[in-house]
């Protein structure tokens, strides 16, 4: 029930969030330079913070050095390099699966 | 069929084309979510529940992640609402889109908004000047598109208890950031937002409920909001959101 009510009000304010603005803009108005630069901004400080919570930290500890910060690194190279982010899932994920089938 | 004319169903359908090759990412994020959902004790049908309800896979990861470590509600839905401010950005970037569309169908398509069919729309809404055809194409790729992540995370649900522990599917949660954020990441507020992101959730580590990630996304998105830009952004009508949207891209 608990987590029922906490999707239910994470719904309802993402839907307040996108409506906001086809509701009130349009017509020539605009957001806010300053506003358009710092949203610009929440999409990778946000997966940044969930990457670096979820891959270095285990537990609210640092995770042991192993076959997830190796993974990650490949699949960092091969999206820096490919910039895709097909490519990327697949290094990472078949470079993992190689390093747990090889008891990293 | 269903009292939808011809000529609406081939709109709908160009729009289900525009999207199509965005929709094996969206499936396997679902799929990805839907075992998260499992592995963290969540109630199923409250997973199934996200998916229709909060439309945004990030979001909903990170609300799993904060039920699994006993968060409390407030900082739950607090920390999802964060990652999903990026949806003002393309609201505003649709409002002149939908301008000349009923009320409803603002209310409703605003429901079906994602980062792929915001893209989408915005790319192609052009190529639609009349409204009427304008609102079906772009009915027709959002809403499948977010059918298959409700399929796709329902699949992952029922799928969820066979998945053995030793695969470790946590895993695939930094992948699949790293891969929807890495290959868009060239400016350099973005990069000043990541670097001081990652240092304050690593910091900020003894701090509970997850809070060191909520703290980590509003220092980065501040620190990098002073950082100049080096030449003018794109023009195009796409707002650039530092992400990428390519095939594969999962969200």
């Amino acid at each position: 029930m608990r987590a029922f009510l906490i999707f239910l009000a994470a719904g309802i304010g993402t839907y307040a969030i996108r409506i906001s603005g086809v509701m009130l803009l349009g017509d020539g108005r605009e957001l806010p330079e300053r506003v358009t630069r710092a949203l610009r901004l929440v999409g990778p400080a946000a997966m940044a913070a969930i990457i670096a919570n979820s891959l270095l930290l285990d537990e609210g500890q640092w995770r042991a050095l192993g076959a997830w910060h190796a993974a990650a690194l490949v699949a960092v190279g091969v999206a820096l390099w490919r910039r895709s982010s097909g490519w990327t899932m697949l290094a990472g994920a078949l470079t993992f699966a190689a390093l747990l089938l090889a008891g990293l | 069929m269903f009292g939808i004319g011809a000529q609406q169903w081939a709109d709908s359908w160009a729009g289900l084309r525009a999207i199509a090759p965005l929709m094996p990412g969206s499936a396997l994020f679902g799929l990805a979510f839907g075992a998260l959902v499992r592995v963290a004790g969540v109630d199923p049908w409250a997973g199934n529940f996200a998916s229709v309800s909060v439309v945004a896979g990030a979001s909903q990861i990170a609300i799993v992640e904060a039920i699994r470590t006993g968060a409390p509600a407030a900082i739950a839905v607090i920390t999802a609402l964060v990652i999903n401010a990026r949806f003002a950005l393309y609201s505003a970037a649709l409002a002149p889109v939908y301008a000349a569309f009923p009320l409803r169908w603002r209310l409703g398509l605003a429901h079906l908004m994602t980062d792929q069919s915001a893209v989408v729309s915005l790319e192609r809404a052009a190529d639609w000047p009349d409204p009427v055809r304008r609102r079906w194409f772009i009915l027709g790729g959002a809403l499948p598109f977010v059918a298959v992540w409700v399929v796709g995370s329902a699949a992952g649900i029922a799928l969820g208890p066979v998945i053995p522990d030793a695969w470790q599917i946590g895993f695939i949660v930094p992948l699949m950031f790293l891969a929807v954020m890495v290959p868009g990441l060239r400016s350099a507020p973005a990069l000043t937002a990541v670097a001081v992101a990652t240092i304050v959730v690593v910091a900020a580590r003894g701090l509970p409920f997850g809070l060191n990630v909520l703290a980590g996304a509003l220092a980065g998105i501040a620190v990098g909001s002073f950082v100049p830009e080096r030449r003018a952004a794109t023009a195009g009508p796409v707002p650039d959101d530092g992400l990428a949207h390519d095939q594969g891209a999962g969200e």
